[in-house]
């Protein structure tokens, strides 16, 4: 109920603000950043390299090339249609979302493709959705603004990796927010570590080397691509329910759920044997 | 025929060693109240029973070790992967030996309902008065099992040597090293050194399968065999006096009662057991100080500590130069003043003012608001723990800020208490002044009019207890000789017809027992009446043929063992 | 019933009521037989399960038959066919008459009783309470004599002057390791695995620092034990954008661009900090122990 408080009181303020778009060409949204900009970016303003741009962007130059190829224009038009009211037309950021110079491919393919972007609402932190766009638009997209310079991780390439090491490397460096089970966590203010249990390995493998939102990147000094292959590999172990040997999984959330139905199954059925037994047949 | 036979020739080997028959015939007609609410602590006995027998299968597989090992098995992702040999081999348990997963998953579901058993047996007990004398002693074993309980099922839950486990023993180790002044040397003592350290899983161990257990089972003992010698306490009803219990007889009503409910507490425990996945320590896994996993929770009946832990604010104090830290009061302070309320409860009503004679009729709760304004107000202040210590994951359900579920907790467990506590002492109240009605049925008039229709304490012990009809006089005992030469008696009165549960070899002790039962009720002596009851036993001894050809078997296995 | 024998010739409402109850009993014992059997089906499906290579659903499955069955048929049977209720035992009082309690007493403090002997039962005390204290000692081998004790052993740690920071691999970690924006694990080299030395390393914007860090930063890199102030979890929950780190054990917040100060959750005390510097070959190194002992407070803590 509380959630649905929140929806409308959302929708109430965004309305306005949709309407006044709905002139705009295409279905143009506000977009808020799915992070939350950090302190240090609020404060140098919103054109400078925000908390969505990745760790790849310290050789973010201007550059400004234009794309040449067959799908430049439909690139070019998805942009201007979806995103450019947020990013600016070239990629530059405003008021409402960061720059998208040296975000790098793997940006764009981990957001778009994830659904997170187009934003459809303002929100803390954009939820994942099915993807708005086909895999041949998100390309183009992907294309268009990297023609806007600066960089930035590439959309990796994932193998199969050693599935012993992508456990041991899940487990130091995800399963803190993500949760051992990859049934994800809360963290604070509202903001959640997301539940894996949709990732495909390659947005695995994008999310350690962009860290959207809220989350840590992990550059090649940190995991190399063999690490990564295995994480991301493990990640498609820890989501089929090959894992829950055991049974149903009762949602992987640990002792909560566990004792709610210890009480709620377990002692409801014994209780209710016990007033069976324990009352007078009348015979 | 033949099983009577049987069972005599059985008897009187037995007999001819022990002289077992006038104990053995004495404890088979042991009469047992007829209320469900009475065998909640029999579902704890036969989950205790469960856990005992998984967990004895569980150590002949797990190795109570921290030395690293590397895991061969059938679990890929940790095939080949170094890790301690407790975790291992607790993988190895769930992977590559056949049922051992069922087992394991059995003996944590039995332990979980082991402990609810005895939260709610002691709910019942409390509410009912049944902890009034002569039953303190019997309170006090009870709650030293719940603190024994709670003890083992947490380092039960420890010893895997998991990530999660890992986690919370680890918060347990700083909760005891906040106590002042020898919370150090405690801690250090117990683990033999700073956390991590290898000494602590074999020692958990030990106190896990040895220790507590063997402590319990003593405890157990103790707490049936003054039920036993003590006699069932009842409710007030048709017939039923400070000086009787009314109800089955244990052999064979009760018997096979009560074996139902141990095969359906298998039947459950089971059934969760191969079912519903509990504690995945695969996934989780191995413990590393330097690794976490969230939502981190231990299991729920430790998940109050961990709640008051998370609602507590954060304030160290100085003593001298000294830190006592925060933990100390939500992890030592409220759970030992929660263990010293429980223990003193019967001892703290006294005080107050409850009479010191012995009750073996129950209170129903609405009897004493008091009482029941007491309870709700501590089980409220304990749920809203018990959510506290899952604030994550309710916020991560109901998608909202997990420090503002946390705001409204610290003040609910604040706040919530008291009017809780107050609603229960209102309507216990108002139900007491309105006779038989149940809670469903009170409305705003019958809670204001509560107060005019007050007894006082003393007012109310002679009106619960009118010394008339409790004491039989309104009905009368009729006392006969069966055919068999042995006396009986039975007490009527209007409906009611009780009889005795035992045959008595003269008169006079018929008599005894009969004026003992029912101080005010005129005996008299009658023919014996047509037996009733006996027919359908006997045409149902029949129908339980397949248990006599059983009973044959055994017998002449016997028998052939004695001629050898 | 009253009914019956109104409506009911005289003779026929006992023999009705025997044929009916028959009947019953019939109907109650077939059911009875059919839960025993739905039982033994159980108990045999578990044994086949278990024979052709086990599966923790079908056993457990099996199993919860063969005992529902078992708890069906004996509750069945305790209900329909044996008597239940309708049994009353005495229940003398426990005061035994005062005469029982007089020999008691004589029994045990007569003349020649030993419990007369006051002198000597304060010295007997006095043996066993010294033999009692003495039985403690041996406690103390618990924490064996060549570990260290409490409040030297919660107070320091491994690291000193010197001491590389290396990672879970004991690879050592220069500066350029910790890009900014990512959360990087750290360790005394040579102590891997001890509960009390895991630090972590990331790497900030000096100019966003609202309090200096206490043990200073390269570059902007600082680095903090990783064990929460409260309870000891590890505070690997790093929140890049707002560089704070949270525990999940009790959702404790600690902002790391005011000194790691614990902002939310049940922590009071700030994580504390290691002081570190660039060693000759260009790696990260400590240049002394945390600036507070490490983890939750203690008696002993400063």
């Amino acid at each position: 109920m509380r959630v649905g408080q929140r929806r409308r009181y959302l929708r109430a303020s965004v309305i306005p603000m949709i309407l006044c778009l709905v002139a705009a060409p295409g279905p143009v949204l506000p977009v808020a950043a799915a992070p939350v900009p950090t302190p240090g970016a609020t404060t140098t303003g919103p054109a400078t390299t925000g908390a969505a741009t990745t760790p790849g962007a310290t050789t973010a130059g201007a550059a400004t090339a234009r794309p040449v190829g067959p799908d430049a224009g439909r690139g070019e038009r998805l942009y201007l249609s979806s995103c450019a009211s947020c990013h600016g037309p070239a990629g530059q950021g405003s008021q409402r979302g960061p720059s998208l110079v040296g975000a790098g491919p793997a940006a764009v393919d981990f957001y778009v493709g994830t659904g997170r972007m187009p934003l459809v609402l303002e929100a803390d932190q954009a939820p994942r959705r099915a993807p708005v766009f086909s895999p041949d638009d998100i390309r183009a997209l992907v294309r268009h603004v990297e023609s806007f310079g600066g960089g930035g991780p590439p959309i990796p390439e994932v193998a199969s990796g050693d599935l012993r090491d992508g456990r041991e490397l899940f487990q130091a460096n995800c399963a803190a927010c993500h949760s051992a089970t990859g049934a994800g966590a809360v963290l604070t203010n509202g903001w959640v570590a997301p539940s894996l249990d949709r990732a495909t390995p390659v947005q695995v493998a994008e999310a350690i080397r962009v860290g959207p939102g809220l989350m840590p990147a992990f550059p090649e000094t940190v995991l190399n691509r063999a690490q990564v292959d295995a994480v991301a590999g493990y990640v498609q172990e820890l989501r089929g329910p090959r894992l829950d040997r055991g049974g149903a999984s009762l949602g992987r959330l640990g002792p909560v759920t566990e004792g709610l139905v210890a009480w709620l199954v377990g002692l409801v059925l014994l209780v209710l044997a016990a007033r069976w037994l324990g009352s007078r047949a009348d015979r | 025929m033949i099983t009577r036979w049987l069972v005599r020739a059985v008897l009187r080997s037995v007999d001819g060693r022990l002289r077992v028959a006038p104990l053995l015939r004495r404890g088979l007609a042991k009469v047992f109240p007829d209320h469900w609410a009475f065998m909640l602590g029999e579902i704890a006995l036969y989950s205790f029973v469960t856990l005992v027998l998984t967990g004895v299968y569980l150590t002949l597989f797990f190795e109570a070790s921290t030395v690293e090992t590397t895991y061969t098995g059938s679990y890929a992702p940790l095939d080949g992967a170094r890790t301690s040999a407790a975790y291992a081999s607790t993988v190895r348990l769930s992977f590559d030996v056949r049922a051992g997963l069922l087992m394991r998953q059995t003996h944590h579901w039995a332990a979980l309902l082991f402990v609810a058993a005895i939260v709610l047996h002691l709910l019942r007990i409390f509410f009912t008065g049944a902890f009034r004398r002569p039953r303190g002693i019997n309170w006090v074993i009870g709650v030293t099992m719940l603190a024994l309980a709670l003890f083992n099922g947490f380092t039960g839950y420890s010893i895997p040597d998991d990530l999660l486990s890992g986690i919370g023993l680890r918060i347990l180790y700083s909760v005891a090293q906040s106590i002042p002044v020898v919370g150090e040397w405690l801690v250090f003592l117990a683990f033999g050194g700073e956390f991590p350290s290898d000494d602590a899983v074999p020692r958990m161990f030990v106190t896990h399968v040895l220790l507590v257990p063997a402590a319990l089972a003593v405890l157990i003992a103790a707490h049936l065999g003054i039920l036993v010698r003590q006699k069932h306490s009842q409710f007030p009803g048709p017939g039923r006096t400070e000086n009787n219990v009314v109800g089955s007889r244990f052999w064979p009503a009760y018997t096979i009662r009560t074996l139902a409910l141990f095969a359906w507490v298998f039947a459950v425990l089971f059934g969760l057991g191969g079912l519903a996945q509990i504690n995945p320590i695969w996934i989780y896994g191995p413990y590393d100080p330097a690794q976490a996993t969230s939502p981190a929770q231990p299991d729920w009946y430790i998940i109050w500590g961990d709640g008051a832990l998370r609602l507590f604010p954060g304030v160290d104090f100085d003593i001298a130069g000294h830190l006592v830290p925060a933990p100390f009061w939500p992890g030592i302070v409220l759970g030992g003043l929660t263990f010293a309320g429980l223990y003193l409860w019967p001892l703290l009503e006294r005080l107050a003012g409850a009479d010191r004679r012995a009750h073996e009729l129950l209170d129903r709760p609405r009897e004493h608001p008091v009482r029941v304004g007491v309870g709700v107000a501590v089980l409220t202040f304990f749920a809203v723990l018990l959510v506290a210590g899952s604030d994550d994951v309710i916020a991560k359900l109901l998608k909202v800020p997990v420090l503002d579920v946390l705001s409204v907790l610290r003040v609910v467990a604040l706040a919530a208490p008291v009017p809780a506590g107050l609603c229960g002492y209102l309507a216990a109240r108002a139900l007491r002044a309105n006779g038989g009605r149940g809670i469903g049925e009170l409305t705003r008039r019958d809670l204001r009019a509560a107060p005019q229709q007050r007894t006082g304490p003393g007012e109310r012990d002679a009106s619960a207890a009118p010394a008339g009809p409790l004491d039989g006089a309104d009905g009368r005992v009729e006392l006969w000789r069966d055919p068999d030469g042995t006396w009986r008696w039975r007490y009527r009165s209007g409906e009611v017809t009780l009889t005795a549960n035992l045959a008595y070899l003269s008169r006079e002790e018929a008599e005894r027992s009969a004026t003992t039962a029912y101080r005010r009720a005129p005996v008299v002596a009658v023919e014996p009446p047509v037996p009733a009851v006996a027919t359908a036993a006997r045409r149902t001894a029949r129908r339980a043929a397949p248990v006599g050809g059983w009973l044959a078997l055994l017998a002449i296995g016997t028998w052939r063992r004695r001629r050898r | 019933m009253t009914g019956r024998l109104d409506l009911a010739p005289a003779a026929t409402p006992e023999e009705d009521e025997r044929r009916e109850a028959a009947r019953r009993e019939r109907a109650a014992s077939r059911w009875i037989g059919l839960a025993f059997g739905a039982s033994a089906c159980g108990a045999a499906g578990f044994a086949a399960v278990y024979a052709t290579g086990g599966q923790t659903q079908l056993e457990g499955l099996s199993l919860a038959v063969a005992f529902a069955g078992l708890a069906a048929g004996l509750g069945l049977w305790s209900r329909r066919l044996l008597p239940s209720g309708g049994y009353v035992e005495e229940h003398e009082p426990f005061d035994s008459p005062p005469v029982e309690v007089r020999l008691t007493t004589e029994a045990l403090a007569g003349p020649e009783s030993p419990l007369r002997r006051r002198g000597l039962l304060g010295l007997l005390t006095l043996a066993l309470g010294a033999l009692a204290g003495a039985a403690l000692f041996p406690l103390r081998s618990l924490l064996p004599f060549d570990r260290a004790r409490p409040a030297h052993a919660l107070r320091v740690t491994p690291w000193a002057a010197g001491v590389r920071l290396v990672r879970a691999d004991g690879s050592p970690v220069r500066p350029d390791d910790v890009p900014a924006e990512t959360f990087v694990p750290v360790f005394p080299e040579g102590h891997p695995d001890r509960g009390d030395t895991p630090a972590f390393a990331v790497r900030l914007d000096p100019a966003r620092f609202t309090t200096p860090p206490p043990g200073g930063h390269v570059d902007g890199i600082v680095v903090y034990s990783l064990l929460c102030t409260h309870a000891g979890c590890p505070v690997a929950l790093y929140l890049r954008g707002t560089a704070r780190v949270l525990c999940p054990c009790h959702q404790s917040n600690f902002d790391l661009l005011a000194a790691a100060r614990a902002i939310a959750g049940p922590a009071s005390r700030p994580l504390p900090g290691l002081p570190i510097a660039v060693d000759p070959a260009g790696f990260l190194v400590a240049t002394g122990d945390f600036t507070s002992p490490p983890g939750p407070g203690f008696w002993s803590h400063e």
